[in-house]
């Protein structure tokens, strides 16, 4: 036995010897940096590693942050493997998590079983905070109840009167089908059909030409990218004329770059202005741009930058303590970040009033109030 | 140097290093240190063969097979009391033992039977969801519901069996592995069993003692909630690995054996082939579906993308490389293929691919696998010389 | 019952079939040669598809500008490049293993295929995203009431089935097409006959694998999206439709990859949930190889004792 520990001693003490001026705290990052949904998790993952740079460089900051990055692929088993492996060590202070809300639901517990305070950048849905008491959980970016109150409000003032809503089989899709399907109705909007696909389905012409026979005038999509490209191609090979209107889970430069053309007058809400109109935007795309990141940093990587910078200045203010860090961040109330003024309710959510709403024009997605379509000068099409 | 000296020193050699290995294996992170560790496991396994002290180890263990299991129990308390505190070391050792419980199920099934089972995972998923659904909704004690969920495993193996009796080789393996797929896709699709978002399984509670709590004993030591499920998952491998080695050296085995090498012979022999494929497809599944209960409760979630068809193939594989057959070599190659990935982080991108280039590259130069599975031996010879 | 309803139905149903009657027709003439089943198929599969998107693109950059040179070039440039890559993995991976039992050349088979997967997810610039197709063929439709017709889709179904015709017939009428047949029935005796076996086998690898590529670009045409995960289920769906079919016969394969597709569209008018198809096409395999265990155009063997 005492061989064993002075085997490890010796070892952890070679590890241990490159010691550094500042103490080094970790703060973990996940997101989903492959598959389908990667192109926002690699902006998330930069956005939170350019926090980190930028507070490192400063001198006033009192530690040396490390950024420990997590891959949890948007499946909620893999996100639960990453989350214990990052809740289970015990440098980790803190995390910056999930894009997935999928994922962000299966882990919930985890965080709470091992006390890590956690800061969700891209999880819409609500109960990813409201389902639970527990005080580790917290969301800098807003959820999908306002975001589908705005949108069927909106696409009835367009006049548009029959949907069919496709939505993926996860608690997100569910959340968006639940959400909406309220608020449409409440709007005077009918729903001639409901189709649940699951998250990686490769063929819709099932649905597809069930949907064609309903004649829908709007297909509304409540789920991620990848299918979203899936389904708007496919209905383009049926013949489906309808408007294609989506979450926040397709507002990203990959849905375009796979459509090409095709994606041309797709509708789109999401919480939150795009980057540039962002409070502190103009100045967190200038210092991303300066660090040369191979990718953007897509729909939610302000909302990243944004929670790790909380976490930084919560571990500045009280130590790498797990527990203090928690309790600091319960107690946020309009703290100054780039995405405004931050404040976490009784159930750690962040209330983001603003909803933007987005179409795509010439293959960009373009805020709605500044696009032709607005104006007048394009159609969207009519069944 | 006597014979018997040199035993002794090549079984204290063996102990040691074997330890020693496995808690550093576990325990290291920095990346330079994995790969010293690499290199020198290597140069010693080397040395520990060509000195022939291997084969005396060997011998040995094969010569007092209860002393042996309860030295290497003895190991695996060592290398838990040393990591107590490690919540993710722990968590590692307890799926290797949870998996490589699965996989002596599996080794009963294609090792001794021929049977193949491309549906590994899938049974092991079985016994998860049992187990999710059991723990969460009714008052059954766990331990019980982790023999339930065995038994679940096994009842529907059992239904799958039937057409696998009907067929031969490749065929049998095209049923494996359609289920194995409806499985999933049926978990995925259907919403009573959390559908893609998966279930979360309430922690383990024996006799009052809920296995979530860490071990606390007087003022100073804290020992991580995963220590109780790492003794759980190990007690139910040493069973599991009694029973399997047990019954490859009973008459059972021998038909098992029968069985996979020649059905024709075999059936001509008297020996109803039917019912030892049943016996060992069943038996396989139940240690299989035990497994992924305890694993179930250990990690507090499941989701059916726990439970691919890649799942699959990594138990097939570890049997494969830990050497067909052979129970002791499912171990080993359990430990190397479930922690090497999470020990390798700067090419954990690039794990899956290694993986299969590594596998490739057994199949075609060493195809017996890391421990060749031994002929048994009947009457024992002395080991001294 | 609506016609044209039940028309689409039909075409999606024939669609599929003949992706799936391709890479089952591989499967099958793999195994007819070498008594082996080579599971990176599916992957290969998905190979040729990302090997005709890299020439198109490549192509492309290049100014090419005329519709028919660029598909006959994407075309030609995938079939030969994974017909290589065929022939490669005969003599590498499965020669090799031919006294070894079978389940280990299905294992180094299905690794190969994973290595494939995750190579190409590697090393492909942003290969774990989904890559957009292009679409190379003429997207002109015809509406009949609820029935849509695109031309993309008839020229890619007529594609399709020259090619298996045309597979069949080089089995059936070409000298290399005998020595196939003679290799598949008796591999000692067609050496005898001076038949190289060698070189047979891996014709036969890579005859299977641009049959491969040509099925990856017509479902890369067909969804005009590929991903480096597309192989997996496709080769577990040829090799359900070759089993089924009967393995070792090209009309089992092609039965078996349209009855898979047919499983698969029933299920999916069946069901309230159209996700429910694979569940009940995988569950109607396991029935139909309880029912007929050699397949359903039963495997001629004898066996010695």
């Amino acid at each position: 036995m005492l061989q064993r520990s002075a085997l490890l001693f010796v070892s952890l003490l070679l590890l241990a010897l490159p010691a550094a001026a500042k103490d080094s705290v970790r703060i973990a990052f996940i997101g989903p940096l492959t598959g389908g949904v990667s192109a926002n998790g690699i902006g998330g993952r930069n956005s939170a590693d350019l926090a980190v740079r930028v507070r490192n460089a400063e001198s006033a900051t009192k530690y040396e942050y490390e950024l420990v990055v997590l891959d949890d692929e948007c499946k909620p088993n893999i996100g639960v493997q990453v989350a214990t492996k990052a809740a289970a060590d015990r440098k980790v202070i803190a995390g910056v998590t999930h894009y997935c809300s999928a994922v962000a639901m299966g882990t919930v517990d985890v965080y709470h079983k091992f006390g890590l305070p956690v800061i969700v950048w891209g999880a819409v849905l609500p109960d990813v905070t409201s389902a639970h008491d527990y005080d580790e959980v917290h969301r800098v970016n807003g959820t999908m109840i306002n975001q589908n109150e705005v949108a069927a409000k909106f696409m009835a003032g367009l006049k548009y009167k029959r949907w069919v809503v496709i939505h993926d089989t996860t608690d997100y899709g569910k959340g968006h089908n639940k959400y909406f399907s309220e608020d449409i109705a409440q709007q005077g909007g009918t729903i001639v059909g409901t189709f649940g696909v699951t998250a990686d389905q490769q063929d819709f012409n099932a649905e597809l030409t069930k949907i064609k026979e309903l004649k829908p005038e709007v297909v509304y999509f409540g789920g991620l990218t990848p299918i979203g490209v899936r389904i708007r191609s496919q209905m383009e090979k049926l013949g489906i004329k309808a408007v294609f209107q989506g979450t926040s889970g397709i507002v990203s430069d990959a849905f375009i770059e796979g459509l090409g053309p095709l994606a041309e007058g797709t509708l789109a809400f999401r919480e939150g202005a795009p980057a540039e109109k962002l409070p502190g935007g103009q100045a967190f795309l200038e210092q991303y741009r300066k660090q040369n990141y191979a990718d953007p940093p897509e729909a939610y990587g302000a909302f990243a930058y944004a929670a790790a910078n909380l976490i930084i200045d919560a571990i500045e203010k009280v130590g790498p303590d797990r527990k203090k860090v928690m309790r600091e961040l319960n107690a946020t109330r309009d703290h100054q970040s780039i995405v405004g003024p931050v404040t976490f309710d009784d159930h750690g959510q962040n209330t983001v009033p603003l909803i933007t709403k987005f179409v795509v024009q010439d293959g960009k997605w373009l805020v709605w109030e500044d696009s032709e379509y607005a104006k007048g000068k394009r159609k969207l099409p009519r069944s | 140097m006597s014979g018997r000296a040199k035993t002794s020193i090549a079984v204290a050699l063996g102990i040691l290093g074997i330890t020693a290995f496995t808690l550093l294996f576990l325990e290291l992170e920095a990346q330079w240190a994995i790969a010293v560790l690499a290199v020198a496991t290597v140069v010693a396994l080397t040395a520990f063969r060509l000195t022939g002290a291997a084969a005396r180890l060997g011998a040995a263990g094969a010569a007092h097979p209860r002393g042996a299991l309860g030295i290497a129990l003895g190991m695996v308390l060592v290398v838990a009391a040393a990591l107590h505190e490690s919540h993710f070391a722990l968590l590692m050792l307890a799926t290797v033992a949870l998996y490589a419980t699965a996989c002596l199920g599996l080794t009963l099934q294609f090792g001794h039977a021929g049977i193949v089972n491309f549906a590994g995972a899938a049974f092991f998923g079985i016994g998860c969801y049992t187990t999710a659904v059991l723990a969460a909704h009714t008052p059954i004690p766990h331990l019980l519901v982790i023999v339930l969920a065995g038994m679940a495993a096994a009842l529907v193996g059992s239904i799958l069996i039937l057409p696998i009796l009907r067929t031969r080789g490749h065929y049998a393996a095209l049923i494996t592995i359609a289920f194995g797929i409806l499985f999933k896709t049926f978990l995925e699709v259907n919403d009573t069993l959390g559908g893609p978002q998966g279930l979360k399984v309430p922690a383990m509670n024996l006799f009052g003692w809920s296995f979530n709590e860490p071990i606390r004993i007087g003022a100073d030591f804290e020992g991580s909630f995963y220590l109780n499920y790492v003794f759980l998952a190990v007690a139910l491998a040493a069973v599991a690995y009694v029973m399997v080695v047990r019954l490859e050296k009973s008459w059972m085995g021998l038909a098992f054996d029968a069985v996979r090498l020649d059905e024709t012979a075999a059936a001509a022999f008297g020996i109803d082939v039917a019912r030892w494929k049943i016996l060992a497809f069943t038996l396989g599944n139940l240690l299989a579906g035990m497994a992924g209960g305890v694993y179930a409760m250990m990690t507090g979630f499941i989701a059916p993308t726990n439970f691919t068809f890649g799942d699959s193939l990594i138990m097939v594989s570890i049997v494969i490389l830990g050497g067909l057959g052979n129970a002791l070599g499912v171990i080993p190659a359990a430990l190397l293929l479930l922690v090497l990935p999470e020990k390798l982080q700067m090419i954990q991108e690039y794990r899956f691919l290694i993986y299969a280039l590594l596998v490739i590259a057994v199949l075609l130069f060493r195809p017996q696998g890391l421990l060749p599975r031994r002929m048994r031996t009947y009457f024992v010879r002395n080991a001294s010389t | 019952m609506d016609f044209g309803l039940a028309g689409q139905y039909v075409l999606n149903g024939l669609m599929l079939g003949v992706i799936y009657a391709m890479v089952a027709v591989g499967f099958t003439l793999f195994f007819g040669v070498l008594d082996v089943i080579k599971f990176s198929h599916g992957d290969v599969v998905m190979v040729g598809a990302f090997v005709a998107l890299a020439t198109f693109l490549g192509l492309q950059d290049l100014g090419v500008g005329s519709s028919i040179a660029l598909i006959l070039a994407v075309c030609v440039t995938a079939l030969a490049a994974t017909a290589v890559l065929g022939a490669l993995i005969a003599r590498f991976l499965v020669l090799p293993l031919r006294g070894s039992p079978p389940l280990n050349t299905l294992l180094i088979t299905l690794m190969l295929g994973l290595a494939l997967r995750e190579a190409v997810r590697l090393f492909y610039p942003n290969g774990s995203n989904p890559k957009p197709f292009p679409a190379l063929l003429p997207t002109d439709a015809w509406s009949l009431g609820n029935f849509t017709l695109r031309a993309d889709s008839l020229i890619l179904l007529a594609m399709g089935i020259t090619a298996i015709v045309g597979v069949h017939m080089l089995i059936n009428r070409t000298r290399m097409g005998l020595a196939i047949r003679a290799v598949a029935q008796d591999p000692e005796t067609a050496r005898v006959m001076g038949v190289n076996f060698e070189r047979v086998v891996m014709f036969t690898f890579a005859l299977g694998s641009a049959l491969a590529a040509l099925a990856g670009v017509t479902n890369g045409l067909y969804y005009n999206e590929i991903n480096f995960g597309m192989g997996l289920l496709l080769g577990v769906i040829g090799f359900s439709a070759a089993v089924v079919g009967g393995l070792g016969n090209i009309y089992g394969a092609i039965l078996g990859g349209f009855l898979f597709a047919a499983l698969q569209t029933i299920g999916a008018i069946w069901f309230a949930v159209p996700a429910y198809k694979d569940v009940f096409a995988f569950a109607a395999v396991i029935l139909l190889m309880a029912w007929k265990p050699t397949g359903l155009i039963a495997e001629k063997s004898a066996e010695r004792v």
